[in-house]
């Protein structure tokens, strides 16, 4: 079977996931969450009002209808417009996404590079003193709620201190520079733990491994072993865990965006969720269950190129 | 005929010998390790303090207002007073065992949903299989952050809807490994045995396979266990989370209007609570891995 | 008696367990030859394999350590020297192949890549272009067929035999003075197994190293080796050329592990009917007995085999065996 083949049938295994998110997504907004003209219209709306409002929204149509408008928008991104700000909720995303991703690819990418070149000096001194102590920091790091981060660092280092902008955010070029400072340092804080105590397993993992000693046996130099050999076996499981990541850079930290004001797919998110806002949290599950699903194709195929073990069949 | 069964009844003798043995190590190994035995005495610690709350022995009066609003730290107060004059200690202590429940409630939930799907998909195979992998292939392309919103949304506030809103959402991982693990034990020899002696697909499943998982789950419930204890703070911060009583979310939130005015120790006591409980957790999953994984043995 | 090349003496080697220190390598000596083979003979555990990496100081440490003793090469004492000159000798001067062709392999890089790295390691003089020639003839020296198109591929598209192959072509490319084979056909079917200890008697001949054949099956040894030393419990209890071993085992154990294989009768040379097993278990590195290691097992033990410890002696020539009651025939 050649790649490509593979390509195709893992994305005619897309449809069905995308149908079943699509069908969650439907009970839990149309079926299980009651009648939004509540919400909309207040306790006090007449029955004609609501009436009315159901068949502006589509509410009076067949079920299947309604589920089939919820596929197809998966495909259009048409998710109509947002009950509390009447946007349209695509071009929300659109302006969203560029805010989101100016925090998250610089703290995504220092935190990564961070990661895998510590996992590597840690696996050197594997044992050591200096290994235990590291993993030690880092599942500190991690005891901690986000939250409490996020809340410490915008009241000390940017209330108190001053260090930092306290929040807000500039569009444009260097603009935005001052406003994602604080954010990203803790994003990073807060994905650097996980993401060591990950690659350190990784490597771990391959310094183990017979082949690592016959490297020793032919004369190569522990450096060059971690480095060369050691590194381009572990990089098919880093490629992999790094490639997942991807979209939900795209879709924004939610709490640190809500907290610093960043305009972002976050801050969308969250303030959709505060506020009942039915189509804008609809359409950002969808969003991210197709980001989701995509890039783990992506990831699938990515790992059949990456390795040459991987037999096709 | 007889001299089969004999064999039969021989070889799972031996295999629950060997398992035994194998769980006995595990123990001594545990046992041995330092960082694993203060971490078992200190969730030993936590998990008194929460029952002892329940129970109403301690914290009872966490709500009784003991001297003025927002009192700074001192010998009197040994965290501060909140906004309502009320101790932040008692609060705290209260707290674990919101805490405590919500990390028990959601690992068991957990593991329960995770290792009945799992076992089921990875035993039976064929199109039960292809269904439950469908299903959480669909169920984890969903932000759980969503999931979570909806749920509660459903069930109303409060603990109940905390407690299932967190197991709900968490299995997906558990079912994964638990149905790999089967569909590698399935085909094994004694589990063939087992059939040989005429066991049921309940009693094989039962007996013989899920023994031979059964670190998994104990490692993925150590981790759950802490998860859903931070995870519970991300819900009272969307106002999803536990309501009349105090928690340990609910008060690192009230920090957010807090810390403006200085007011550092409701924050402060909390998430040292949450830190020390988490941390504890964090270290007893990795010993248990060291002593349960075979695979890691020796690393 | 050809040049001596390696001299291994009292070497001990000692690992940190849980359950506390053991001794792997207890005393060992045994000198390797230019141009011939040593087999080292012994069950698992026996320390067979841990004396090999000792020489290589490819012992993991921490937990092993080499304790005590020597092994000079060249006038130098291996375990003193620096780690950037022990590198020197590894892969150049000694060359190891292991048991496990399987993952013994780096599976990310070609077959090719693999053999070229060792050559730009050892032997800098030689122009890219002068070791993309050089692997190939490597490749074809160990009997690869096609070896132009086999450089570009990857360890999994081989068989175990082949990669075995390749293996011994990454050992042998900077003609070492030594070549140490760990259980080199253990993990290969039988048919593979004489063909890869066919190939290595050919190269030994065509190149003259000396080979350090580490097994537990007396059948290879008999096959490639004209010195044998048989371990156990981390010493070594009776060493021989290869013929008065077979036809003369002195050593109670020896006798045994001969006994044990099938299709061999030490004393007849013919195909025997009943196998025999050597009663009782290998005593724990843990628990040593205060005498013979083999006391327990042994079927001509005596009061004095239980009390002291036999050190390994001379019997007949350079028959050596460490027995109080040798057997004798």
């Amino acid at each position: 079977m050649n790649l490509w083949v593979y390509t195709f049938r893992r994305l005619l295994y897309v449809i069905p996931v995308l149908l079943g998110v699509c069908l969650i997504i439907y009970l839990l907004f149309n079926v299980v969450a009651g009648d939004p003209t509540h919400i909309l219209l207040g306790k006090h709306a007449t029955a004609k009002q609501m009436a009315e409002l159901r068949h502006e929204l589509g509410l009076d149509r067949h079920w299947f209808m309604q589920y089939l408008d919820l596929v197809k928008s998966a495909f259009t991104f048409d998710f109509g417009r947002s009950w509390s700000t009447k946007q349209l909720i695509s071009s929300m995303i659109s302006e969203g996404a560029i805010p989101s991703l100016t925090l998250t690819v610089p703290g995504f990418f220092i935190s990564t590079i961070c990661a895998v070149s510590l996992s590597l000096l840690v696996s050197f001194y594997r044992g050591g003193l200096f290994d235990k102590f590291t993993i030690l920091i880092c599942i500190s790091l991690m005891s901690i709620p986000s939250l409490a981060y996020i809340l410490f660092g915008q009241y000390f280092f940017a209330y108190k201190l001053g260090m930092f902008e306290i929040s807000g955010y500039d569009f444009g070029f260097p603009h935005f520079i001052p406003y994602i400072q604080l954010p990203v340092l803790i994003w990073i804080t807060l994905t650097i733990g996980p993401d060591l105590r990950f690659y350190r397993t990784v490597v771990l993992d391959e310094v183990y491994q017979d082949y690592v000693r016959t490297a020793r046996a032919k004369g190569l130099g522990e450096k060059l072993i971690l480095f060369k050999h050691v590194l381009k076996n572990a990089m098919i499981p880093i490629v992999t865990y790094v490639v997942i990541q991807i979209p939900f850079l795209i879709l924004g930290a939610l709490l640190i965006e809500s907290f610093f004001g960043i305009p972002g797919l976050g801050g969308i998110t969250l303030n959709a969720i505060n506020s009942s806002d039915f189509p804008v949290i609809r359409a950002m599950t969808i969003l991210s269950a197709v980001a989701y699903i995509i890039f783990g194709v992506i990831t699938d195929i990515l790992y059949t190129v990456v390795d040459p073990r991987v037999r096709l069949n | 005929m007889e001299n089969v069964q004999s064999n039969s009844f021989a070889t799972t003798e031996i295999k629950e010998l060997k398992s035994k043995s194998l769980w006995r190590h595990a123990f001594e190994t545990l046992l041995r390790d330092k960082t694993a035995v203060v971490s078992l005495f200190t969730v030993g610690v936590y998990a008194l303090i929460a029952l002892l709350t329940a129970f109403g022995f301690l914290a009872a009066d966490w709500a009784a207002e003991v001297g003025p609003s927002y009192q700074s730290p001192s010998t009197e107060f040994l965290f501060g007073t909140d906004i309502f004059g009320r101790s932040v200690v008692a609060k705290t202590l209260k707290g674990t065992q919101v805490a405590m429940s919500i990390g028990l409630s959601t690992a068991v939930l957990s593991a329960v949903i995770g290792v009945f799907l799992g076992s089921i998909a990875g035993y039976y195979g064929g199109k039960i299989d292809e269904i439950i992998v469908w299903f959480y292939n669909t169920f984890s392309s969903i932000p759980s952050i969503m999931l979570l919103v909806a749920i509660t949304f459903i069930l109303g506030k409060g603990l109940v809807a905390v407690y299932l809103a967190l197991g709900l959402t968490s299995w997906v991982g558990l079912c994964r490994l638990i149905r790999g693990e089967v569909i590698r034990h399935k085909d094994r020899e004694y589990v063939h045995a087992a059939s040989a002696i005429g066991g049921g697909d309940f009693r094989k499943l039962f007996k013989h396979i899920l023994p031979n998982v059964l670190h998994i789950v104990i490692i993925n419930f150590s981790l759950q266990f802490q998860v859903a204890i931070k995870a519970e703070v991300i819900l009272s911060y969307l106002g999803l989370g536990v309501q009349g009583q105090p928690s340990w979310g609910t008060m690192i939130d009230d920090a957010k209007l807090e810390l403006a005015r200085g007011v550092w120790w409701q924050l402060g006591a909390a998430t040292f609570a949450m830190f020390g409980v988490v941390l504890t957790l964090n270290l007893l999953g990795d010993a248990l891995r060291d002593a349960l994984d075979p695979k890691l043995k020796g690393k | 008696m050809s040049q001596k090349i390696l001299e291994v003496k009292d070497l001990v080697v000692e690992f940190n367990t849980d359950r506390g220190k053991i001794t792997a390598v207890n005393g060992v000596t045994f000198d390797v030859h230019k141009g011939r083979s040593i087999g080292i003979v012994g069950e698992s555990g026996s320390g067979k394999s841990v004396s090999a990496l000792a020489i290589m100081r490819l012992i993991p440490n921490p937990p092993g350590r080499i304790a005590g003793g020597t092994i000079k090469f060249n006038g130098e004492n291996l375990p003193d020297i620096q780690m950037d000159e022990m590198r020197r000798v590894r892969g150049n001067k000694i060359a190891m192949i292991f048991q496990e062709p399987m993952t013994s392999l780096n599976p990310v890089f070609t077959v090719g890549n693999q053999i070229e790295e060792v050559l730009e390691l050892h032997q800098t003089e030689l122009s890219p272009k002068e070791r993309k020639e050089k692997t190939i003839d490597m490749l074809r020296l160990v009997g690869i067929p096609s070896p132009e198109q086999r450089v570009k591929e990857y360890p999994h598209q081989l068989s175990g035999g082949m990669r075995q192959r390749v293996m011994i072509a990454i050992a042998l490319s900077c003609e070492p003075d030594i070549l140490i084979a760990d259980e080199p056909t253990t993990a290969l079917d039988v048919t593979i197994q004489a063909q890869i200890l066919e190939l290595m008697n050919k190269l030994q001949r065509e190149l003259g190293m000396g080979i350090i054949m580490i097994t537990h099956d007396l059948g290879v040894v008999a096959e490639t080796c004209d010195e044998v030393a048989v371990m156990y419990c981390g010493q070594i209890v009776e060493r021989a050329d290869v013929d008065t071993l077979f036809k003369y085992p002195k050593h109670p154990y020896t006798k045994g592990l001969m006994e044990s294989i099938p299709a061999f009768d030490s004393t007849s040379g013919k195909k025997k009917e009943k196998l025999t097993t050597i009663e009782g278990m290998v005593p724990s590195l843990f628990d040593l007995p205060a005498g013979c290691n083999f006391y327990n097992r042994c079927v001509s033990a005596s009061d004095r085999c239980r009390e002291s410890e036999p050190k390994l002696s001379p019997v007949e020539g350079s028959h050596e065996v460490s027995c109080f009651n040798p057997l004798s025939l």
